[in-house]
């Protein structure tokens, strides 16, 4: 079910049917941990702020997650409800309680603790946001630098069909007074800057570049790489024009993003290629529904080999692929195109959502593993006092394992502050 | 990728639910009652240690008292789905004596200074009573309660008859055990089986103690197998009547603690049928100065008492009551005798918007009240004001919240 928030007594109906497993499976399953059977006792005896706050309390970004996490593959694809009939609705729940305290007014909070040391966050996505809240619980005071608003990604390119800016922002709001936001682009000589002022940094940028896909006429006017194609549509969805007929390529949540985007945006043809089957899509099936229903049209086995067109994009020339049995390092069969197999789709435009990677060139100095930060199990770099987490460190993930590696690595920047733990992780 | 074990840190304040009972300081208002949650000294200790205020350790007599226990002896009253709806017993006082108590009580009072520990009580001769609350206030006790309502297998003097059914035996048995007490508050725990409460809460006030537990579980027959004829629970076929306590008897307890609070001046301890923070409300409310719990916690464990102590801040901000104690009896100068109610013409309302056409209001009110309801074509429910008497019966068969409401008529 997407999208929908449960009235008080669906709520309240779902909440009676949670079993309140002992030791329930469901909280090992989230990410952030969120007291799930205690959350939903609370709504299910009428205690709903206080639901709210212990959800609030695990995640931080617990009004965003209630409305985007894909629980069914996380806290619902354990539920234990799931194997007597169908599993509780997790969080459809905690969105209802959290959204209730942002009509009521949030919750005050206990006075944290003092420390005189000072952590400095780059980039207030959901892995910088949730590191920099669980840091200044400890007491810290935290300076967190992002170019714009907080939120990230979810801020920047997830579809308002699918987060409104309000939504994001009964988080957002929250956490603000926590951290003091600097708007500032890092770059070489900040970052240096920010490694003298700070005891410790924490690295959250993500993944801001979108990957090219290498095929010839890429650069050609009307191939849009799908980051740019998100936020832009998203920031200024009046003064985005598409053609008539628009292609993605790509196998992703992204990819059914940017295809449902291109429809509502008025695409008379919306057509997603991808080189496998669906079996092999990593997607979370209600996103995928979603597309279909929108009347985007799925192809599988395509792999595009260059553009088509002069001056703008007319199409795009592809081959049918066929699975292997051997497989990639994703686990999944590798696509070979078959000879002879040349056609072409027309378009106006061409998306290509086929992955992003780490657009900060100023963090040479930090090594990397396969594209990504790297980092040890404390989420220690391999340079002194420098932490990581988030996308950046682990390719795309999920809101959710930001918050919680932030989380986690507020933790462990705790530890080496207080003398717990050594600076550098040795890598 | 896995994570390194982490611990949350609070970032909600607790609010401050203690305040004073008999003399007793609560941390909250929300007490173990005696079952078999206090029978077992680690389980207290998990108990207290996960915020329960105080314990009433489950009911002990003297050494040599038999305890004749019999199994299975738990049944359960499934209403529609809700399988412990109400839950039934036919266990027995515990079978630990007085001096595995006293122990409990010691170590308890060592560990736990600031929790309320009470120890439960049940007897036959003076002297025996006597004796046992001697040895409890010396182990450290701070409060006794006295089961004069154990509905099962009576040990007392009457076979088949509670000691708080016969007024002469109450009082008297209870004069002898607040004769005995030096020290700590003494509660009667009484039973609803009887033709009028108030007189037995009088009883127990003559006798000088100085609090009711009221009350206690309901007197039952769970059930019985239809194939067989066999009562529930069956015992080789054989069975006999059960406690039932939980959710079921909730309202049973609210009109029992309503009455004895109307009439008498006496504090009471509630206990029967609460399950959560807002039945602990209305429990006070009617006159409960702490709530006692059983059955939720036998069938949740104590992690129950994180949403009661919630639960109750929240209330208590949301009404800007400072205590808990301000609650006490803020319901009992709107509970009138019949004759006392207002006569209002009252007219049921329907928020056609809401309904989803279902029809079961129609039904209702025509083979059960005054076929006040049409059932239009579009299956949504009408009410014809001129039939309807604004009886109230529609609303609860409503399955929609909020879509009939009961208004005056004006
Ligand atoms: C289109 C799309 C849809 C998605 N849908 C979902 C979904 O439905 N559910 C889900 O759980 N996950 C979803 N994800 C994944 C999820 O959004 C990411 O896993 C998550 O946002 C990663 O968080 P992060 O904090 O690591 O990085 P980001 O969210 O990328 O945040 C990084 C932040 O760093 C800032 N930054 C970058 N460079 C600098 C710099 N030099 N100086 C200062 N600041 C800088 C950026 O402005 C940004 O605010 C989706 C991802 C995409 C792309
Ligand atoms: C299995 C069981 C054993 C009980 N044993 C005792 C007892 O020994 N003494 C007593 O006073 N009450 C006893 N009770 C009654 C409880 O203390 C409590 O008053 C009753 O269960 C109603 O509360 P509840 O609805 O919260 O369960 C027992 C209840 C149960 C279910
Ligand atoms: S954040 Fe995601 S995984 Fe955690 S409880 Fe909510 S829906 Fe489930």
């Amino acid at each position: 079910m997407m999208n929908l928030t449960l009235t008080a007594q669906q709520a309240r109906v779902e909440a009676e049917r949670c079993l309140q497993c002992f030791d329930a499976p469901c909280e090992q399953a989230c990410p952030t941990h969120i007291k799930i059977p205690k959350f939903i006792s609370m709504i299910r005896n009428g205690n709903i702020i206080g639901a709210a706050e212990i959800t609030k309390t695990s995640n931080a970004l617990a009004n965003v997650c209630g409305k985007i996490c894909p629980e069914e593959i996380f806290c619902q694809s354990v539920c234990t409800r799931g194997k007597q009939d169908s599993p509780i609705q997790i969080r459809e729940l905690h969105f209802f309680a959290t959204q209730e305290e942002v009509k009521k007014g949030f919750s005050k909070t206990k006075p944290f603790p003092t420390l005189n040391k000072k952590v400095a966050v780059v980039g207030a996505g959901p892995s910088g946001l949730g590191c920099a809240f669980e840091l200044s619980k400890y007491g810290y005071l935290v300076d967190v630098f992002d170019k714009g608003k907080p939120g990230g990604v979810p801020r920047n390119s997830i579809p308002a069909f699918r987060l409104a800016d309000k939504e994001l922002e009964s988080d957002t709001k929250f956490l603000s007074k926590y951290f003091s936001l600097k708007k500032k682009t890092v770059d070489g000589k900040a970052f240096e800057q920010i490694q003298k002022l700070y005891n410790a940094t924490f690295l959250a940028v993500g993944l801001g570049k979108d990957r090219p896909i290498g095929i010839p006429g890429e650069k050609m006017k009307g191939v849009l790489p799908v980051l740019q194609f998100l936020e832009s549509a998203k920031a200024n969805p009046k003064r985005m024009k598409l053609g008539k007929r628009v292609v993605i390529v790509g196998g992703g949540n992204v990819s059914l993003d940017a295809a449902a985007t291109a429809k509502r945006l008025g695409a008379e043809s919306v057509i997603l290629v991808y080189r496998r089957s669906e079996k092999e899509m990593r997607v979370w099936k209600a996103e995928l529904e979603e597309a279909r229903k929108q009347g985007v049209e799925i192809r599988f086995l395509i792999n595009p080999v260059a553009v088509v067109g002069k001056k703008k994009v007319e199409g795009v020339k592809c081959r049918h692929t066929k699975l292997r049995k051997q497989k990639d390092k994703s686990g999944r069969p590798i696509p070979v195109e078959v000879k002879g197999s040349e056609f072409i789709i027309d378009a106006n435009n061409i998306i290509i959502a086929i992955g992003q990677s780490i657009a900060a060139d100023w963090l040479e100095g930090v090594e990397r593993e396969k594209g990504y930060i790297k980092v040890d199990e404390n989420f220690r770099t391999s340079v002194d006092k420098i932490f990581a987490g988030g996308d950046m460190i682990a390719g795309e993930g999920t809101i959710v394992q930001s918050v919680a590696q932030g989380k986690h690595a507020a933790q462990a920047i705790h530890e080496f502050l207080s003398g717990k733990q050594e600076a550098a992780s040795g890598i | 990728m896995e994570y390194k074990k982490f611990k949350e840190i609070e970032i909600y304040p607790a609010r401050d639910l203690s305040y004073n009972f008999l003399g007793i300081q609560f941390e909250n208002p929300f007490i173990l009652a005696a079952a078999p949650s206090t029978d077992d000294l680690e389980m207290v200790r998990r108990g207290f240690q996960m915020g329960w205020a105080g314990a009433i350790l489950k009911t002990t007599s003297v050494e040599g008292t038999k305890v004749d226990l019999c199994y299975p002896m738990m049944s359960a009253f499934e209403h529609e789905g809700r399988k412990l709806f109400g839950m039934g017993n036919i266990d027995l006082i515990s079978e630990h004596h007085i001096d595995k108590v006293e122990y409990n009580v010691r170590m308890l009072k060592k560990e736990f200074p600031a929790k309320m520990v009470a120890a439960s009580i049940m007897a036959g001769r003076k002297e025996d009573w006597q004796h046992l609350v001697e040895r409890l206030e010396k182990a450290g006790v701070d409060l006794i309660e006295c089961s004069f309502s154990c509905p099962q297998g009576n040990i007392g003097e009457d076979p088949g008859k509670m000691l708080a059914q016969s007024l002469s035996a109450t009082e008297l048995t209870a004069r002898w055990v607040k004769e005995a007490s030096k020290r700590v508050p003494i509660s009667i725990k009484i039973t609803p089986h009887v033709t009028d409460i108030v007189e037995v809460a009088r009883a127990v006030k003559r006798s000088g103690c100085d609090a009711l537990t009221a009350s206690n579980s309901i007197q039952a027959l769970m059930g019985i197998d239809i194939k067989t004829f066999a009562p529930t629970p069956s015992l080789d076929g054989k069975s006999t009547y059960s406690g039932m306590t939980g959710p079921a008897i909730k309202p049973i307890t609210l009109r029992t603690i309503a009455e004895i609070a109307r009439n008498v001046d006496i504090p009471i301890m509630g206990t029967g049928g609460a399950s959560t923070w807002s039945d602990a409300v209305e429990f006070m409310s009617v006159g409960a100065g702490v709530v006692e719990f059983c059955t939720v916690v036998m069938h949740y464990g104590f992690r129950v008492i994180d949403d009661l102590n919630s639960g109750m801040s929240h209330y208590l901000d949301e009404m800007k009551f400072s205590s808990p104690k301000e609650i006490v009896g803020k319901a009992l100068p709107n509970i009138v005798s019949h004759n006392e109610l207002p006569r209002k013409r009252m007219r049921n309302h329907i928020h056609e918007n809401l309904c989803i056409g279902c029809d079961l209001c129609y039904v209702a009110c025509r083979d059960g009240g005054h076929n006040a309801i049409d059932q239009l074509e579009n299956r949504i429910a009408h009410i014809d004001w001129e039939r309807c008497v604004g009886c109230g019966l529609c609303k609860f068969v409503c399955p929609v919240d909020d879509c009939i409401e009961i208004m005056e008529w004006i």
